[in-house]
């Protein structure tokens, strides 16, 4: 997951690599992402989250579509 | 997770709760000789109870000689994404990690890396629990969620 200018310099770089963009996330979302995966990464009793949570932490994001769907 | 036996189970959450304490404080990732000798543990049980978090997707070895590349969001490694929080530099291994380092310490930081297309660098603050700066910055995802795992080195 790399870190871009903008959208623009996604497009130049996939373009050198003749591959299609993925899925873009702005900074508010891509934080939001860091802190709903690893926030309580540091506590005893983590563990792992479910698929089911995983899921509903992408939905809370706005990560929909096939891109982020985990179960096909 | 794969659990190979009750005892390396255990373990392997010692083993979790010692990598990532010292990783938060020490801003450098334990390697198994230096887990060995904390827990007391013989260092090849060491490496079982390593290698059965990797299986679980807990960290990330890397793929020759077993070391720990990532206690995610905690990079072992230098590597473009530098995250300085708590009077520490930490490394993540992408952008989700760099700024997961700062989720995981509850900490004030500044993530500096490069634009992957041009190289530049960006910088990226976190303040009292909010993200500032960054200008029009995005994250590239280039691999779908259900295959990141695949290849976690190239995701």
């Amino acid at each position: 997951m790399l870190l871009f200018r903008d959208e623009e310099h996604v497009d130049r770089w996939c373009a050198a690599r003749d591959m299609s963009p993925g899925a873009l996330l702005d900074l508010p979302q891509a934080w939001r992402l860091a802190r709903g995966w690893y926030e309580s990464k540091l506590q005893p009793d983590w563990r792992r989250h479910t698929l089911a949570e995983t899921e509903a932490l992408f939905t809370s994001i706005g990560l929909t579509g096939d891109f982020w769907d985990l179960r096909s | 997770m794969t659990t190979l036996s009750p005892d390396i189970d255990l373990l392997a959450q010692d083993v979790r709760r010692f990598v990532f304490r010292c990783a938060a404080d020490t801003a450098s990732v334990p390697q198994a000789p230096e887990i060995a000798k904390a827990l007391g543990k013989p260092e090849p049980q060491i490496r079982a109870a390593l290698h059965q978090l990797a299986a679980g997707r807990v960290l990330i070895l890397a793929p020759n000689d077993g070391t720990i590349w990532a206690a995610n969001p905690f990079c072992a490694v230098a590597s473009g994404f530098r995250v300085e929080a708590s009077g520490k530099r930490y490394w993540g291994i992408c952008a989700w990690d760099a700024l997961g380092v700062a989720a995981a310490l509850h900490s004030d930081a500044v993530i500096t890396a490069p634009c992957g297309d041009c190289g530049d660098g960006l910088t990226l603050e976190i303040r009292d629990g909010a993200l500032q700066g960054g200008g029009n910055a995005v994250v590239h995802f280039a691999i779908p969620a259900r295959h990141w795992w695949d290849n976690i080195g190239f995701t």
